[in-house]
């Protein structure tokens, strides 16, 4: 378990969530950078990792420890990769308790909060990715796959926790729907490219979401994706 | 051999070391319950027992850590087979040589608010462990590995109310002397030794050494024995093996033994090998801890505030006088107690008043609702008000920290039947100093009531700097001579008992014009008569300046820090109503909260309520929609705006009288549905709605089925709006109109969140899928028969 200390939120991610990405975001500029300051202050960024090796099996990816990942969509997104690493990472319960006050003080403010918070997570995301790259010389991951995302279930999640022991190193869990809390956290499969194999495009692709239709991205003819 | 008789030896006792590391390198597979080894492999548990009772351990801890039905409900047997087998292997092994403990660790799931677990299904669930530990024989019960003082608080009631087992109770803090939900060492101590565990401690964590400021800061808050169990050092990154070697280890805790720490053992990564080295470290140390008095304070989980300067508690969560307070308690709007809750704790108060009573509530009910959702949104504890001592334990079953209780007097059977309950969940109590005669003329009367209440809560077991006095404020225009009276007393509780004293100053000016001039002089001089704890509005300006000028005068805030800080800055901005020029639609379309409601207040003095919202709220609310539309502004301006009007009809319906109709166009029933606790775009819809002038009776989220249809029966509302963000909960969805449509209410439902579909609305049944909030009002216009 590692402490992560995140020191900045990426504003232009906060602001494309708030639907103002290329746009002239006026006044709403300063408030995104007051609210990730705020932001910074509440959170105590944890993250955990485990890796494993892996075999691409026809229900699913199947760990070496015997626990399976089950589904075409991540068996796919993987293939080819011998190993996975598994990830969970979280802001801390000090965020909840954040967009829980200002909910009630100021909600518009609390939208931006919302926005910061998860632009935050994906962040540490990253940052942890890139320590754990480290482990992983010359090998390069796929991009991040989560419970939830195409036919992966997400009902997993809490043996998905149970098994990087993320209870108890970041006081993460997941409630009986699965839902995680605290709320601004991510689990997820990075797959290991073996030494020599060609990276895929890093974008996500919307056919694996399980949002794609409801997405209110695709709504407006733009995608969530970091191109 | 018990465990008082290990409490009377002069040496430490040894606990044991960890379980899983060693289950492990017995080849227990990863992601398997381990508690299913009592069954599945007992020689593994028995020996790995053994070795540590060979090594030292006075206390061995039963393979029950994860034994809850949150975490073993799939393994294959119950929560009573687990239990019992692994306090029965513990038991074998102990023998006479050493005491068996049933161990609860946390549920792994998170409690309210940040998680969906109840306070009393987790209660219910350790009740179950503790049952069958009790019956299988265990010597006393562990609690370990907490995070959560309320879930801590969970497990060390139903211990005790289900079993007559000695309780040791400790939790997990990082480096930074918080728990990961944030719980301080401090209200850890103040709220477990008021709850009466046996010892309290620190276990998993850190290593040792990083214990060490941990375990001194422990010790100052508790005179408990105390209890260090922590991990072989810190985990070296990317394995599962830890940096501390046994002799280090030993050394280390040693430390520990000489700072006092009774119960000294090892957590992760520690094996019969550290034990044994321990015990060699340790031998011949006695443990003697220097009992000094703990300071006297409350707390909440996060915050202990001690008293030993001026601590302002708010008196504004209380429908006394309040018109707008009743409504909301009526109506069970949460959000606007709440907000009260914040904007106290943001103008300077210091803790809290709770008072929900009111005859047409039910005030055990809400009063639970309340204090627990307060405790989700503001770090202060807690004073909680009410004259029935079956709210008062409600209250206080709830209240996850060290809370005050409003109030006992002289009355003997007050006295008998509150106190049990301050002492049960170790509170503090306020004693009012009256009894069956009134509220006596002298000083010296209602001195000696004091003296009454203080014996009594004495001899109930409450320490004496519990026991806070309320002296009681007599209004200066019916009864001026007995101010002087009051004050007296204040100086005789403080100088002769030594308690706290607690006053209630606004009354002083009760029926007298200038009120904002009377209450901080009565406040000043009370507070130079000894006054610990005023009970005030803090929003108010004149009386927080009164108490931050007391301690910049009295030397509580050295160096005048506090008070420069507070008013050494620039002049605040001139307030709108000076600005004559903005009109009430400019405030709105500009999201000024402040400017919006003061303009409101003028234009109702030549407006019907009715009118000023057609004509004044509702266009720019119009407008900013279209531009919202029109991607000129974005959503959060566009909330802004819904703030703005808002506040103003918070001012017009606090002008309106108690009888009239109000200006609601007709009441909608929202709710995000069970198991879902993102409700951020339910948030927005209400704020929307409420904005065109719909009732909103808000349940919150994770609401049940039965309590969707049981409002919307109550209420009459013709609109039901549910939303799920979650493909786990639109189940929930689904349960929830099938239940409104199966007892046939004659309501219509729209539905909304991010795994959504108009396609899946209709197969589950709803009438609308709506897309974003402005559509909902679409929606709701509809329904109410609107153009």
């Amino acid at each position: 378990m590692a402490v992560m200390d995140l020191d900045r939120v990426p504003i232009d991610e906060v602001l494309r969530y708030l639907g103002a990405g290329g746009k002239d975001p006026g006044p709403l500029l300063p408030l995104a950078e007051d609210c990730a300051r705020e932001l910074l202050a509440a959170a105590r960024p944890r993250w955990t990792w485990r890796g494993f090796g892996c075999e691409i099996a026809p229900e699913g990816v199947r760990l070496d420890c015997g626990f399976l990942l089950p589904g075409k969509d991540l068996a796919d997104h993987l293939s080819g990769c011998r190993e996975a690493v598994l990830l969970a990472a979280t802001l801390s319960p000090g965020v909840d308790a954040l967009l829980r006050r200002t909910q009630l003080s100021d909600l518009s403010r609390s939208l931006v909060l919302e926005s910061c918070a998860a632009a935050a997570i994906e962040e540490v995301c990253d940052r942890a990715e890139a320590a754990i790259g480290e482990r992983y010389p010359g090998r390069g991951f796929t991009s991040r796959f989560s419970p939830g995302y195409g036919d992966l279930p997400v009902t997993i999640q809490g043996e998905f926790l149970a098994l990087l022991d993320a209870p108890r190193k970041l006081g993460l869990c997941a409630t009986a729907s699965s839902i995680l809390t605290p709320r601004k956290s991510v689990t997820a499969v990075l797959g290991v490219r073996e030494p020599g194999a060609k990276a895929a495009p890093k974008a996500k692709s919307c056919g694996s979401c399980s949002l794609r239709g409801s997405c209110a991205y695709r709504r407006r003819g733009i995608t969530c994706g970091r191109e | 051999m018990d465990f008082k008789t290990l409490l009377e030896e002069k040496g430490p006792v040894l606990l044991d070391g960890a379980m899983g590391t060693m289950l492990q390198g017995k080849g227990m597979p990863l992601g398997v319950v381990p508690e299913t080894m009592n069954l599945l492999h007992p020689e593994w548990i028995r020996e790995i027992h053994r070795a540590y009772i060979q090594a030292g351990a006075r206390i061995v801890y039963a393979n029950t850590f994860g034994a809850n039905p949150y975490k073993t409900g799939n393994c294959g047997y119950s929560l009573e087979e687990l239990v019992s087998a692994g306090v029965a292997l513990a038991k074998e092994a102990a023998g006479d040589r050493a005491l068996a403990a049933l161990d609860l660790g946390p549920l792994g799931q998170l409690l309210e608010p940040t998680g969906t677990l109840s306070f009393e299904d987790a209660y219910e669930a350790f009740a179950r462990e503790v049952r069958a530990g009790a019956a299988a024989g265990a010597d006393l019960v562990v609690i370990e590995t907490m995070t959560d003082l309320a879930e801590t608080r969970a497990a060390l009631l139903a211990a005790k109310e289900n079993s007559d087992l000695p309780v040791l109770c400790t939790m997990t803090f990082e480096e930074n002397g918080r728990t990961f939900t944030g719980c301080s060492v401090a209200s850890m101590a103040l709220t477990l030794t008021g709850l009466g565990a046996d010892a309290i401690g620190i276990n998993c964590s850190l290593g040792p050494r990083e214990l060490l400021p941990l375990a001194r800061e422990l010790a100052r808050w508790t005179r408990l024995p105390l209890v260090m169990k922590p991990n072989a050092g810190l985990p070296e990154p990317g394995t599962s093996r830890y940096d501390v070697t046994p002799e280090e280890f030993a050394g280390e805790m040693a430390e520990l033994a000489r700072l006092g720490v009774k119960f000294l053992g090892g957590c992760c990564g520690t094996t019969p090998a550290y034990i044994a080295a321990l015990k060699e470290a340790v031998a011949g140390i006695h443990i003697e801890r220097p009992l000094e008095p703990v300071p006297p304070a409350v707390c909440s989980a996060t915050r202990a505030v001690t008293l030993d300067r001026v601590r302002v508690i708010g008196e504004r969560i209380n429908p006394t006088g309040k018109k707008r307070f009743k409504e909301a308690l009526k109506n069970g709007e949460l959000d606007y107690i709440l907000a009260q809750g914040l904007e106290q704790a943001a103008a300077g108060a210091d803790i809290l008043d709770v008072n929900v009573g009111l005859p047409e509530v039910d005030e055990k009910e809400t009063m639970v609702r309340v204090v627990k959702a307060l405790q989700g949104v503001v770090e202060l504890p807690l004073q909680l008000d009410s004259s029935s001592p079956e709210v008062l334990e409600a209250a206080l079953r709830v209240c996850h920290g060290k809370a005050i209780v409003n109030s006992v007097n002289g009355n003997d059977e007050t006295l008998e039947r509150v106190l049990p309950l301050v002492k049960k969940y170790g509170a503090a109590v306020v004693g009012l100093t009256l009894d069956h005669r009134g509220i006596l003329k002298t000083a010296e009367e209602r001195a000696g009531i004091a003296r009454k209440i203080l014996a009594a809560a004495l001899s109930h077991g409450i320490p004496r700097e519990d026991v806070y006095i309320d002296c009681l404020t007599l209004t200066a225009s019916a009864e001026q001579d007995s101010v002087m009276e009051t004050l007296k007393a204040v100086r005789a509780v403080r100088e002769e008992l030594g308690c706290p004293a607690v006053l209630g100053v606004s009354n002083i000016s009760f029926g007298l014009p200038g009120r904002e001039i009377i209450n901080p002089a009565f406040l000043t001089l009370a507070l130079g008569a000894g006054l610990t704890l005023p009970i005030l509005n803090p929003n108010s300006p004149g009386m927080m300046g009164a108490v931050r000028a007391w301690n910049l005068l009295s030397g509580a805030d050295r160096d005048s820090r506090e008070f420069v800080a507070c008013y050494g800055g620039a002049p605040k901005t001139v307030p709108a109503s000076s600005c004559p020029a903005m009109e009430l639609d400019y405030a709105v379309e500009h999201g000024l909260r402040t400017e919006a409601a003061a303009l409101c207040k003028g234009l109702l003095e030549r407006m019907a309520p009715m009118e000023l919202v057609d004509q004044k709220l509702i266009p720019p609310l119009d407008r900013a929609g279209a531009a919202f539309e029109k991607g000129e502004i974005f959503l959060p301006q566009l909330i802004q705006c819904a703030g703005a009007a808002q506040a103003a009809f918070e001012v017009i319906k606090a002008a309106l009288p108690a009888e009239s109709a109000g200006v609601s166009k007709g009441k909608i029933v929202l709710a995000t549905v069970q198991g879902d606790i993102h409700d951020i775009g339910k948030n927005i819809v209400k704020i929307l709605l409420e904005n065109y002038g719909y009732t909103v009776l808000d349940l919150g989220k994770d609401v049940p089925p039965r309590r969707v249809a049981d409002a919307v029966r109550e209420s009459g509302a013709p609109l039901v709006g549910l939303s799920a963000l979650m493909t786990t909960t639109l189940g929930s969805m689904e349960a929830t109109i099938a239940l409104l449509r199966e007892e046939k209410l004659p309501c219509r439902v729209m539905v909304g969140g991010a795994v959504l579909t108009p396609d899946y609305a209709q197969k589950i049944g709803a009438d609308w899928y709506a897309r974003d909030a402005k559509e909902s009002v679409d929606i709701a216009k509809g329904v109410f028969g609107e153009p």
